[in-house]
């Protein structure tokens, strides 16, 4: 009797188990299509000789030999190192120190949430044309005009080879800051108040609480954030094609521009821009692998 | 808070809606072909002009327009193209056309042959057929050539360009062009560089550009040349001014070798020097605009359009872009032929040619044929050929862009004389502002040439580094730049075209 | 006036020590000047529409010669942006509803129905979430172009039922419900569906805006893939066309600008309706993700 009931369980289970995969369906379905597929085509793609989208010969790594061999991938890939580290440099630290300010405000809060926030909304193409006119050498660029009230003269910025990442990197910051700054300040809000009032009366002052209560608040979210940010501005593609085209001098170059130029810009050589596609995926894998080994020894240690 | 965002919200909401109805009448105009949106007589006489006899109403498919103008372009332009669909519709009634506003590059193309959405026809430049055609990716209209008898009018110099190995002809000519010299004769005139008979005195020589330039920024404090050297154009533009160093025959910046292997030289003394020139206009003459690396074709027309520089290196085609397009006023623009330099005196040929999809159907070409026919884009010279010619002539007149004699793609006498008659009647500027142009192509004081002749793109890519390196950084090691440039272009070549 | 609690690290308490007074007039001079850099180049943005383009091109001065609203209307109606409004409109419209519906459908079955074998799937997706969109665009584009979806909405919608950190999103939400309640309703006899519907959808529906405001915000400035789909035909959104003007160069500067700034009026009105949800709640579940 006990084991009829069992099996009938199982068999029930066995049914939901039909069903929630059911449901479960049209969802699998859109991710294979649309991110698994795509994604294991171009692994392969990358190993074969292409004559447009066809795979013609399967040459082993010899698109990565080619692609790995040339300048322009040594120059894009030590730029793409190069945006993240001013990424880190600029668009790290700041949203932790947009976060404490607002944090402190009592009056206004609302109005400086919603001024750091805005940026964020708007369309990231429409947001590197505007600053492209900000960043004109021409008299009537905006940077110059506003420079110039200040006695500064007229100067060119884009043709500098050693601006071009900071200022792509400061546009992506105006308009990402902001953002994640209010999540920070949600973090930074489970701390409770009283806390720091519990610390000021026993004398920390407020640099003290900032460094042993706020900063410690937030430092596993950081971490999180510190991925998620070095995973998207290894990506960076866009900005740059549409503000320098990669110039000056392929100063601005990013490994997934080299990508886009390798499929589109002429070439239409699929597989080694796949190769260069593989070889982005293989670098943030590793970084992303390397941290979370980090994270977990560290997450031991607590 | 809450209020402030309710109201700021409200307001934008209003604004649009004002925008929006107030417009909206005026937004579906163009799209209206049957009521044609304020012609000028003249060009609506034209438009009637079109013969509407059937010739043939067996041939039954369906093909898709590429470029089609957008419901952005100006009335005439949609009018026009409105018309030359509906002389098609009555002359081949079972032929369906589908209008289509693919505008072609060869990112977007390729995938769309390969998955068969490429449309009927479209119009790449003169630098993509022979790599189309070797991939496979456009139709064969040799037949259908043959049949309407265009065949054997075709010049030599395009069988070159649009055909392959055996001679199947893969596309047409729509129209040719050789770059000169944009002028804005505004600011020579602010600058003092007139003639006595109140023409600007331009320069014939590029030590004469980089000098002008010079009195040209002094007086004026606008840029003396706007170099558009963002991404290929700039490697475009160089193609030219190397030549006029010498860079041609042996000192070619790209060959083939006596073993058939292609072969870049980017470093020989007529290549280096021509580079040491851009250099110099940079940092002996600081003629250039500040953001030259970042300046594209169309920036490059804007410049010289609304007075921020006054010479652009284009062509004779993109003349409406500097006047009917930016604004400036025709008798403050003139066309010279490009400068002569030390060694020689080029100037780049090349043009804009019609394709077809891989899978077109017999059928499909000879419909496409009797289209390209009433566009007068076959040398045909029949009323409806000359309506259509007078129609675009018209059109150009109608928005303020200069009607030009055209530079032929066809080998035929007659039919290039009647063109250029018509032209005439349409003209609509001082022909003493472009005369040397086009009497140097004429005549022969210049010697045309068409582009470099294997990965042209790719060539372009690795010059405009160097130029932008040269142009931004005050001591740049040319000749070391120029050997990395050639090493690079070299394994190119090696990669696609010498294994 | 009620008197607002202070929530920072500065107490009241610490203001009576001029240095934190000090500090404090500080912070917010800076939170000035944020607000300031934040809002600044849109209203520049603005002024820029309102010049031709050799006022434009040539001018030294930040206002306009004039406030005429006519380059603005003349934008509007030459390049039939209402048109690409519509379009942008119906793509959205549709992304968001494949958005919510797939995604959340998927993150039920990962977080709460968990069939024997889920643990894969959401390996998966986590792994789909560190791996970027773009490099398997071309791969993409070539399954859409077979399946003749070219030139429709239908591959864009349906891209949006296809977002790894949706699914995470949901998931995480999801397993914060109470387990009870659900267990509850599978005991009532409810089929899986039954319950997705009756108990936990009514209960996401912070979830649900948060998602919808995020899929709203990324199909409406999306513009990669639709520019291959649409590929410049009548169908094409807003910001695809923004980007064949940035790449095809057939639009002057100034015209641009207006295009800019048409093209960020939704995404702004959007904002300014779901301000409190955007800056509290979407915020507070970015956290767990």
């Amino acid at each position: 009797m006990k084991k009829r009931s069992h099996s009938l369980a199982a068999g029930a289970r066995r049914s939901e188990s039909f069903k929630s995969w059911l449901i479960m369906l049209p969802g699998l379905i859109l991710m294979t299509f649309f991110v698994w597929e795509p994604l294991l085509e171009s692994v392969r793609m990358s190993l074969y000789k292409t004559e447009n989208i066809e795979l013609v010969k399967f040459i082993g790594l010899k698109n990565f030999i080619s692609v790995m061999g040339k300048a322009n991938f040594t120059q894009a890939l030590v730029n793409t190192f190069a945006y993240t580290f001013w990424s880190l440099l600029i668009g790290f630290v700041l949203p932790i120190a947009l976060a404490m300010l607002i944090g402190e405000t009592v009056r206004g809060k609302g109005l400086f949430r919603t001024a750091a926030y805005l940026p964020n909304m708007l369309p990231g193409l429409a947001v590197i044309i505007l600053w492209s006119a900000f960043f004109s050498g021409e008299k009537s660029g905006v940077l110059n005009i506003l420079l110039g009230k200040l006695g500064i003269p007229t100067q060119t910025y884009l043709t500098r080879s050693n601006l071009v990442i900071p200022i792509i990197i400061s546009i992506a910051t105006w308009k990402g800051a902001g953002a994640t700054a209010l999540i920070y300040m949600a973090a930074m809000a489970s701390v409770n108040p009283e806390l720091y009032e519990a610390a000021a009366i026993d004398g920390a002052s407020v640099w003290q609480r900032v460094i042993h209560i706020l900063l410690p608040s937030i430092k596993k979210l950081a971490g999180t954030l510190l991925i998620l940010q070095i995973i998207s501005v290894f990506q960076i593609m866009y900005e740059p094609m549409v503000l320098t085209k990669g110039g000056p001098d392929n100063a601005s170059l990013s490994l997934m521009q080299l990508m886009w130029q390798y499929a589109f810009g002429g070439s239409m050589d699929y597989g080694k821009a796949s190769a260069v596609a593989v070889i982005v995926t293989v670098i943030l894998l590793g970084m992303t692998a390397v941290y979370s080994y980090f994270n977990n020894k560290e997450s031991d240690w607590d | 808070m809450k209020k402030w965002s309710k109201a700021m919200a409200l307001l934008l909401v209003m604004c649009l809606l004002i925008a929006g109805c107030g417009t909206e009448k005026q937004a579906e105009q163009p799209a209206e072909p049957t009521e044609a949106p304020q012609l000028s007589e003249e060009l609506q006489g034209e438009l009637d002009a079109f013969s509407s006899e059937v010739i043939d109403a067996d041939l039954t498919c369906t093909i898709t327009l590429g470029n089609w103008p957008p419901d952005t372009a100006a009335a005439s332009e949609l009018a026009l193209f409105e018309g030359y669909k509906a002389t098609m519709a009555k002359q081949y009634p079972n032929v369906t056309l589908v209008p289509d506003y693919y505008s072609y590059s060869l990112s977007n193309y390729v995938p769309m042959a390969k998955g068969g959405t490429a449309p009927s026809i479209f119009q790449p430049p003169f630098t993509d057929p022979q790599l189309l055609i070797s991939q496979h990716l456009v139709g064969d209209v040799t037949d259908a050539l043959a049949a309407c008898g265009a065949l054997d009018k075709f010049s030599p110099s395009y069988v070159e360009m649009l055909a392959d190995q055996n001679g199947r002809i893969y596309g047409l000519p729509r129209d040719g062009y050789v770059l000169g010299m944009h002028i804005n004769i505004e600011l020579f005139r602010e600058a003092g560089l007139m003639t006595e008979e109140g023409l600007p005195k331009y320069p014939t020589t590029l030590q004469e550009l980089a000098e002008y330039g010079q009195i040209i920024r002094e007086k004026t404090g606008k840029a003396g040349l706007v170099f558009p050297a963002s991404e290929t154009y700039g490697g475009w533009l160089f193609t030219n001014i190397a030549w006029n160093f010498g860079c041609v025959g042996e000192n070619a910046l790209e060959y083939q070798d006596a073993d058939g292997r292609w072969v870049c030289n980017f470093t020989s003394p007529q290549a280096i020097a021509a580079m040491e020139y851009i250099r110099d206009l940079k940092w002996k003459y600081d003629i250039l605009n500040a953001d030259a690396t970042t300046t594209d074709w169309a920036g490059a027309h804007s410049a010289l359009g609304t007075g921020e520089a006054a010479m652009n290196f284009a062509a004779d085609d993109s003349v409406d872009q500097p006047t009917a397009n930016k604004g400036l006023p025709l008798e403050d623009f003139a066309l010279i032929p490009f400068p002569a330099g030390p060694e020689g005196r080029y100037a780049l040929a090349g043009g804009t040619c019609y394709m077809f999809s891989p899978d077109i159907t017999p059928e499909q070409a000879t419909a496409l044929m009797a289209y390209l026919k009433i566009l007068g884009k076959l040398p045909f010279l029949d009323e409806d050929i000359i309506a259509g010619m007078r129609a675009d002539y018209a059109a150009k007149k109608d928005r303020g862009a200069p009607v030009l004699p055209a530079i032929s793609a066809w080998n035929d006498e007659e039919y290039n004389n009647t063109k250029q008659a018509i032209i005439q009647e349409y003209c609509n500027v001082d022909m003493r502002l472009y005369n040397d142009f086009f009497d140097s192509v004429s005549e022969g004081t210049i010697t045309l040439k068409a582009e470099e002749p294997v990965f042209a793109q790719q060539l372009y890519r690795e010059l405009t580094a160097v130029i932008q390196r040269v142009i931004t950084r005050e001591g740049a090691d040319i000749t070391k730049a120029m050997t990395q440039a050639q090493e690079s272009f070299q394994e190119y070549l090696d990669d696609e075209i010498n294994s | 006036m009620r008197k607002l609690p202070r929530t920072g690290v500065i107490r009241d308490y610490d203001m009576s020590s001029r240095s934190v007074r000090i500090g404090y007039g500080i912070i917010y001079a800076l939170c000035l000047v944020m607000v300031v850099f934040a809002v600044f180049p849109l209203i520049w943005v603005v002024f820029a529409g309102f010049k031709d383009l050799k006022e434009f091109m040539s001018s030294t001065s930040i206002l306009p010669r004039s406030f005429d609203l006519g380059p603005f209307l003349k934008t509007w109606s030459q390049l039939g942006i209402a048109k690409n409004y519509l379009n942008s409109l119906i793509s959205v419209t549709g992304s968001v509803v494949c958005a919510l519906i797939f995604n959340g459908l998927l993150g039920y079955g990962l977080a709460i129905l968990k069939p024997k074998g889920y643990g894969v799937v959401k390996k998966l997706v986590m792994l789909s979430l560190l791996v970027p969109a773009t490099i398997s665009i071309v791969p993409l584009f070539m399954n859409i172009q077979r399946l003749k979806m070219g030139n429709s909405f239908l591959p864009l919608w349906l891209s949006y039922g296809a977002n790894a950190m949706y699914v995470v999103l949901f998931i995480q939400f999801f397993e914060s419900l109470p387990q009870s309640m659900i267990e509850a309703s599978r005991i009532d006899g409810c089929t899986p569906l039954q319950t997705f519907f009756y108990i936990v959808l009514p209960l996401s529906k912070p979830i649900c805006a948060v998602v919808a405001i995020f899929a709203i915000n990324a199909a409406w400035s999306d513009f990669l893939l639709p520019y291959l789909v649409l590929r410049g035909g009548p169908l094409q959104t807003v910001m695809v066309r923004l980007f064949v003007f940035s790449t095809e160069q057939t639009v002057n500067a100034d015209t641009m600008m207006r295009s800019v700034v048409f093209s960020m009026i939704p995404p702004i009105i959007l904002f300014a309706l779901f301000q409190k949800q955007l800056t509290e709640n979407a915020v507070s579940t970015g956290i767990k993700g």
